[in-house]
């Protein structure tokens, strides 16, 4: 039954696609502004094919970093395909410091995005399903009444489509939208998971300051999130603060006894400090908790690990000898 | 000529150090990273994982396959998270790649000229 759910959300977003889409002012949200235009969203028109590292510049010099199409191609760009994948932009995004967050698969994130003054990466396709041509753009805002949206695309500085041709182009596009934040920042809209899982990306690929602060944001909005908590302790501890590396992951696991990852992660630092007992305690129960899952062969690594310690600080090195009473 | 090799040896020795220095995959040792745990405890966290070094290894040689300069590679993976990693390895061949608003034009004139040399259109003036 599990597996069958992910057909039929695809087999309805297809027949919601074979309906036309409604214009813009239907969908769009009471307290949206009618009209946005981002004009001070910079331009780099692409060269050929390189319309994912000129979109993905735009949008990270919008968020203030300096970097040109030309730095970010032989980061994202794939010569035999003639273009970029959707998660080597995310991948370049995190290299420069930025917290690459992917949106809904609704337009209403996008509408909240560019009213909080981002640009918005999107994917496009711009034939039809069976025959795709793949293009990122950005779009820079809409006009309700109009009912265009504004896009920087391609080597048009200012491109208006009609705004059901576009979101078909962009659900055709398999509704891949991006915008890339400041440390720190979480949209209005942000779902603490995604946003997480986003955070988690950037502590992946060793962007610690970027993390930290997107770690910290998320614990500020929502302190009984577990994973926050770990991750933040997982920065703290590649940075050497063992201390506060102790005090979130503890955190972790007081919010979600039975997340395996942040136990072994206690685990491993009690073995450091010394405190065997808890090591050992905490270890156990972390492999129980990981058998069967993806961590069980980290988990039972750290046991090893800690079980042999354990055996030769337990064990006397002297023991063939004779000592005096 | 001797220091030419000697300078040959270096690098092949400092390139093999930075590729093995990329099979690492955890930046700490013994420490499960936030990515892994998320994608532990999603619903499909039961499933072994790919062993990670081998979809590493798997995506380095598509990516040198489809024309990405090998020095640069070891960066674009360093990005991403092993579950990424383990995904992307599955779907550089087909996954949408983003890359040339251009063509669409090209496909309308090419439907365009077709129609205009059947006859069922006049739209290119002949003088």
């Amino acid at each position: 039954m599990i597996r069958g759910a992910p057909v039929i959300a695809t087999l309805a977003v297809a027949l919601t696609g074979c309906a036309s889409s409604p214009p813009l002012a239907d969908g769009l949200p009471a307290s949206a502004p009618r009209v946005i235009e981002l004009v001070a969203t910079p331009f780099f028109p692409q060269e050929d094919y390189q319309c994912g590292p000129a979109a993905l510049a735009t949008l990270l010099v919008a968020s203030g970093v300096e970097v040109s199409p030309a730095d970010l191609a032989p980061e994202v760009y794939l010569p035999e395909r003639r273009g970029s994948l959707s998660l080597e932009l995310i991948g370049a995004a995190r290299r420069h410091g930025r917290l690459p967050y992917v949106l809904a698969t609704t337009a209403d994130e996008m509408v909240e995005e560019l009213a909080a003054g981002r640009p918005v990466l999107v994917l496009q396709n711009l034939r039809v399903s069976q025959l795709p041509r793949w293009h990122y753009a950005v779009l820079i805002g809409y006009d309700a009444e109009r009912n265009v949206a504004v896009l920087r695309s391609g080597r048009e500085r200012r491109l208006e489509m009609k705004w059901q041709r576009f979101a078909g182009s962009w659900h055709r596009g398999g509704r891949f939208a991006l915008t890339t934040l400041r440390p720190g920042d979480i949209p209005g809209h942000a779902e603490p998971a995604r946003f997480i899982a986003a955070a988690a990306g950037l502590e992946a690929a060793g962007q610690r300051r970027a993390a930290a602060a997107a770690f910290d944001a998320a614990i500020a909005r929502w302190p009984n999130e577990p994973h926050a908590w770990l991750g933040r302790g997982n920065v703290a501890y590649a940075d050497g603060d063992r201390a506060a590396a102790a005090d979130a992951w503890s955190r972790a696991v007081m919010l979600d006894p039975h997340d395996a990852a942040a136990r072994n992660n206690l685990a491993e630092l009690l073995l450091e400090a010394g405190c065997l007992d808890e090591s050992r305690r905490q270890i156990e129960r972390a492999s129980a908790l990981a058998a069967g899952t993806s961590l069980e062969s980290t988990v039972s690594e750290s046991r090893s690990k800690i079980d042999a310690t354990a055996r030769a600080a337990a064990r006397c090195q002297l023991e063939d000898r004779a000592w005096p009473d | 000529m001797g220091i030419e090799r000697f300078r040959r040896a270096c690098v092949a020795l400092l390139s093999a150090s930075i590729v093995s220095l990329g099979m690492q995959a955890p930046a700490v040792a013994g420490v499960v990273g936030t990515a892994e745990a998320i994608a532990a405890r999603q619903d499909d966290g039961a499933r072994a994982l790919v062993d990670a070094t081998l979809a590493r290894a798997d995506v380095r040689a598509q990516l040198e396959g489809m024309g990405v300069d090998p020095t640069a590679i070891e960066g674009r993976l360093d990005a991403l998270s092993e579950a990424e990693i383990a995904a992307l390895a599955g779907q550089i061949e087909q996954a949408p790649a983003g890359g040339d608003a251009l063509a669409v034009i090209g496909i309308v004139f090419v439907v365009l000229i077709i129609l205009e040399l059947v006859g069922v259109i006049d739209i290119f003036k002949k003088t």
